[in-house]
């Protein structure tokens, strides 16, 4: 077989690929995560993820994206948390490696404010959430800001006695801070 | 004569340590605490008990290749006693906070121990894996508490010979273990 066929036969087995029109600027981009422990409040941030985004601020409904997070790269900059979380109380990261968010047609709701609809999975667990964002797009650049209010039991994120809201509060946010450039399709 | 001084320092970290120890254990567990303040205390008697415990491992190990000074002329049934106590106090501050490490590797919790906030402390092995570990660190914590009130009966013994030595028998034995001071000869 010759090469450029081998490429056709493994495109045609893959899943069909989103066709992401953005390049995310990691350098400048954040992917953030709060949360409370003993009714101390505390950030923290995804050293490593991906996103693939296809958005037309004329279309939204036909936009899609999907980021990809590497669990294990969950920093708050408190070792013992840090050694905690990968633990199977919580991220599991040795059974469920990456947490991803799947978001099929955005919805305008008005000025730079977009709702991004989809499936977020943590922990093999996936779940119908809404990520409200605001863009803000200038030539080829981009910059879109979220916030996402998880309960973090609901995707089993803290099993047994950290299962209750007694050390570590329940509710946790995640930030979602993008900025790309049109790359084109 | 007089202890070495790697000997009198470690005899005094360890005797602060234990202090601390003592006084935190009863704080954390017996206190209406605001949560924070509960786990920064718990944290805290982690660290001084893993601190505590490499001092007696490094004390022990002078111990058995250092002579300590001899006693001075006592009967031999109160030799025997300070023997013994001796004894008793090196089997206690071994095991009590070897049980407290147990302790928290079996916890359901699974919290890591970060000593000081700065080094990472490994759980003992195969507790952290064990099916029923409630069970198991209810033992342990019984015998962990149940311990440390041992432990500090026989330190009250310890420091009441001490000072009877000092204090009523004018041996000159609590000198020994103080440093900075030559040592008090005996009067007799």
């Amino acid at each position: 077989m010759k090469p450029a066929a081998l490429l056709v036969a493994l495109a045609l087995l893959s899943p069909p690929a989103l066709a992401s029109d953005w390049s995310v600027d990691m350098a400048k981009s954040h992917l953030g995560f709060s949360g409370v422990q003993n009714g101390a409040p505390f950030q923290g941030r995804f050293g490593k993820w991906t996103a693939e985004i296809a958005f037309d601020p004329a279309h939204p409904e036909a936009g899609q994206a999907k980021v990809t997070i590497d669990l294990a790269s969950a920093t708050t900059g408190d070792t013992q948390r840090d050694s905690a979380l990968p633990q199977a109380e919580w991220f599991d990261v040795k059974d469920f490696p990456q947490a991803i968010f799947e978001a099929t047609g955005f919805t305008a709701k008005g000025g730079d404010a977009y709702e991004a609809p989809g499936t977020l999975t943590i922990r093999g667990i996936g779940k119908a959430v809404v990520l409200p964002f605001t863009l803000a797009v200038s030539g080829d650049k981009a910059s879109a800001k979220g916030h996402l209010a998880l309960v973090r039991t609901g995707f089993g994120v803290g099993q047994g006695v950290w299962a209750t809201g007694d050390w570590v509060a329940l509710e946790v946010g995640v930030d979602v801070d993008l900025v790309a450039t049109k790359s084109g399709s | 004569m007089r202890y070495h001084l790697v000997a009198i320092i470690l005899h005094w970290v360890i005797a602060l340590g234990i202090l601390a120890l003592i006084v935190l254990g009863l704080a954390m567990t017996h206190l209406a605490l605001a949560p924070l303040a509960k786990f920064q205390l718990y944290q805290l008697h982690k660290s001084i008990g893993i601190t505590v415990l490499l001092a007696v491992l490094l004390r022990v190990l002078w111990r058995l290749t250092h002579r300590p000074p001899p006693l001075p002329a006592m009967p031999p049934l109160e030799k025997a006693a300070a023997r013994s106590t001796h004894g008793l106090l090196y089997t206690l501050m071994l095991v009590i906070p070897l049980s407290g490490w147990a302790l928290v590797s079996v916890s359901p919790f699974n919290l890591p121990t970060v000593l000081y906030g700065l080094v990472l402390w490994p759980h003992l092995p195969l507790l952290p894996d064990l099916a029923d570990k409630p069970a198991v660190e209810a033992v342990v914590k019984f015998i962990h508490s149940r311990l440390a009130w041992v432990l500090t009966a026989v330190i009250l013994l310890h420091a009441a010979a001490a000072l009877r030595h000092h204090f009523i028998l004018r041996d000159g034995i609590l000198s020994r273990m103080l440093p900075g001071r030559p040592t008090k000869e005996p009067r007799s």
